[in-house]
């Protein structure tokens, strides 16, 4: 007796396995891998429920794969054996070597595969430009940011500077911080996170090419434009204010935000994809504002600081069903609210002109000032020449990394141009060789 | 064969589980990394390019290589060697007839149990330039404020004391262990013998003690070499300027972030053989010189 009533309890186990088996197998389900840390995670976790929640068959499943460069390398790896995900998130450093990969579908052409069409004009104009090649978007939209000034308006209101009149060149900044140290305010008054992508920015916002070859953009660069001119004195300023315990150098990445956070800053040139963190560490403690990134002078023309952080790549290995729940997915993304809800908690950029819309509308900008900055910042500069519009180059990682090199030494008092030169010339080997492989 | 009359297989059968997983996890990623080593890989379109002993030879002629291997062998002597030193003094300390050895033993032992990446953590904040408690003490006191975001020494140095404590509670627990069997009776007729405290220690303790120190300098070795990877991606990610990446890290980095498989699969060949050779040379050495008998 005992044992077949087991018999039976086993049998309709197997039974229950089985139907959900076959229920389950209507389920479509893409993996989106990503590399959000930090309390981005927690609202990237949210929008991502958000769609789950709409069509039960049609599921995304976010997997971390650790830093935007761990991602990248773990994407390119996979994808020969179809271990890819159908979705990854890369950083803007990574558009080169996507696009040179043929690995991924264009996003410009995923309407149209389903037999739908999309309205890629919603989008901002410095994000398409951004991530566009020969006119066509090549990636989803989805976390932009850009670098901006934060700074401590109760520091500068002690030191008996006005906190309505931030520094707006290299020169102010300089003098800026020398009499918050003679105020005894602090010991050092700036510092910043990427200083590979500071120096990325600065170029652009001078409208100066980073590579030659159009920038990269009309074709496979062979060199950096730099050592130039400009580099000259915008590093030999950065050492001056080395010498002057103006700027302390402050690492690779985010490292120099808690000091910011903490009050042992005045200045920060951070992404703006900090900004929420930021507010929701410092509360009350002190007035934190926001303001564009500091030019060197008026002699060069204007560009616009760069579009940084993620956008999203299909795999071109997907089956039909599953680029229809990716396209279902981004349509998610770009609808209004989801949009709203994610610029407004994590500080990247709304990316749909109904997005900007709404969140005007709702006089968010007024209430939060904070979160327009950086917009402001790159919707008033120029984002359609080659240089203000962003680099392109295949091994842009390792180009970053000899451009901190470079930095690194000039904070610590080397000679800025010995230190540029050095790295300039060894992205020139790295490019050559890339460029071997590619033709 | 005799061993095992009438099961002619079953030897082989009984080892085949563990040599299947040593041959799929170590065998065959072992031969696949040497067959890279002889290629360039590009990672866009993963075309493997055979550029025979190109890797090699260009390894060498690096500046970042040297400088990477020329530290990677002063980080590890310090691990090992001021390592060894300062958790032997501690382990003699310890065991001391004094009042709470065993309080200090436990105190001196329980950062072993922390990991790795929780020890740079904390010692990264220690020293944050801005914010870090050492960082202003020390500015304070001296006038010079340390910032290892960018000082190449002072990053070092944070590196290798960071690795060196980490690794304290270890060798501690294999030192008191190793004292608390050097018999008494040895030591006691020794210095009835009219031997000094120091000659105790070196013509009685030390022998006694050799075995213990031969194991953990070759713990050390791997230690130093291999397992600091934790500690310098959390505090420094090998910067500034390449200061503290240290050879396995640096495989990592090219491998995995600068995209040249095919040279940091030549790196790893080299490490292989490196250590190879320094485990040979150590396990030779000590097996001829520790006293093993009691």
């Amino acid at each position: 007796m005992k044992n077949l009533s087991n018999r039976i309890l086993l049998l309709s186990l197997v039974f229950v396995l089985v139907l959900a088996g076959v229920a389950s197998a209507k389920v479509v389900e893409v993996e989106f891998w990503h590399s959000m840390t930090g309390s981005r995670l927690e609202v990237f976790k949210k929008v991502v429920a958000g769609f789950n929640e709409i069509n039960p068959e049609q599921q995304i499943l976010p997997v971390l794969v650790g830093t935007y460069e761990e991602g990248l390398a773990r994407f390119l790896a996979a994808y020969p054996v179809k271990q890819e995900p159908g979705i990854i998130g890369v950083y803007e450093v990574g558009t080169q070597a996507m696009h040179d990969s043929g690995m991924i579908i264009p996003a410009y052409q995923i309407p149209g595969m389903l037999g739908q069409e999309w309205d890629f004009g919603q989008y901002i104009r410095p994000i398409v430009s951004y991530y566009s090649k020969d006119g066509n978007l090549w990636s989803w939209p989805f976390a932009s940011s850009t670098a901006m000034i934060y700074y401590n308006a109760d520091h500068l209101r002690q030191a008996g500077l006005d906190p309505d009149k931030p520094p707006t060149t290299w020169d102010e900044m300089h003098e800026y911080g020398l009499k918050l140290l003679e105020a005894g305010v602090v010991k050092n008054a700036l510092s910043f996170g990427w200083p590979d992508w500071m120096l990325e920015n600065q170029l652009a916002l001078h409208d100066l090419e980073y590579a030659n070859a159009g920038n990269g953009r009309l074709g496979y660069p062979t060199e950096v434009s730099w050592p130039n001119e400009f580099t000259d004195k915008l590093m030999t300023k950065w050492s001056e204010m080395a010498k002057d315990k103006v700027w302390i150098y402050g690492g690779a990445e985010y490292n120099a935000n808690g000091a910011f956070q903490t009050g042992e800053l005045t200045f920060l040139m951070q992404s703006t994809s900090s900004l929420d963190g930021i507010l929701k560490t410092v509360g009350d403690k002190f007035e934190v504002r926001t303001t564009f990134l500091p030019r060197l002078n008026n002699d060069y023309p204007r560009g616009s600081s760069l579009i940084g952080g993620n956008s999203l790549y299909v795999s071109n290995q997907v089956s039909k069903e599953e680029l229809e729940v990716i396209f279902e997915f981004f349509k998610y993304l770009s609808r209004t609210e989801v949009d709203v809800f994610w610029h407004q908690n994590t500080g990247y950029f709304p990316s749909t002109n109904a997005a900007v819309q709404a969140l005007m509308n709702s006089g968010w900008f007024k209430d939060s000032p904070n979160h327009l900055t950086a917009f402001l910042q790159i919707l008033s500069g120029k984002t359609d020449s080659d240089a203000s519009a962003g680099m392109r180059m295949g091994v842009f990682a390792q180009a970053r990394e000899w451009a901190r090199d470079a930095i690194e030494k000039i904070s610590r008092g080397e000679d800025q141009r010995a230190a540029m030169e050095y790295s300039a010339q060894q992205i020139k080997k790295l490019l050559e060789e890339y460029n071997e492989f590619i033709n | 064969m005799d061993r095992f009359p009438n099961h002619r297989f079953l030897p082989y059968a009984l080892v085949l589980p563990s040599i299947t997983v040593i041959a799929i996890f170590l065998i065959y990623p072992f031969g696949q990394a040497i067959y890279q080593s002889f290629h360039r890989i590009n990672p866009i379109r993963r075309q493997l390019v055979n550029v025979g002993w190109r890797n090699y030879l260009e390894m060498f002629r690096s500046p970042e290589y040297l400088y990477s291997f020329r530290n990677t062998f002063i980080f590890a002597v310090l691990v090992i060697g001021l390592g060894l030193i300062i958790s032997l003094c501690i382990a003699l300390l310890t065991t001391q007839n004094i009042r709470g050895s065993g309080f200090y033993q436990v105190a001196f032992v329980w950062t072993y149990a922390m990991s790795p990446i929780i020890a740079g953590v904390m010692w990264s904040l220690i020293f944050d330039p801005s914010i870090g408690l050492m960082t202003n003490l020390i500015g304070n006191l001296t006038g010079y404020w340390i910032n290892f975001f960018n000082d190449t020494v002072a990053a070092f140095i944070l590196v290798t004391v960071a690795s060196i404590w980490v690794m304290l509670g270890y060798n501690i627990v294999f030192f008191i262990a190793g004292l608390q069997n050097v018999p008494y009776e040895l030591k006691e007729a020794a210095s009835i013998d009219g031997a000094t405290t120091w000659q105790v220690f070196w013509v009685v303790t030390f022998p006694m003690l050799s075995p213990t120190v031969a194991f953990l300098v070759f713990v050390n070795t791997v230690y130093a070499f291999f397992q600091s990877f934790g500690l310098v991606d959390v505090v420094t990610m090998g910067g500034p300027n390449r200061s503290t990446e240290f050879l396995i890290y640096k495989i990592y980095k090219d491998g995995f972030g600068r995209m040249q498989e095919g040279q940091a699969a030549a790196q790893s060949v080299v490490l292989f053989i490196i250590i190879a050779i320094v485990g040979a040379v150590q396990i030779y050495t000590s097996t001829k010189s520790a006293v093993y008998d009691r």
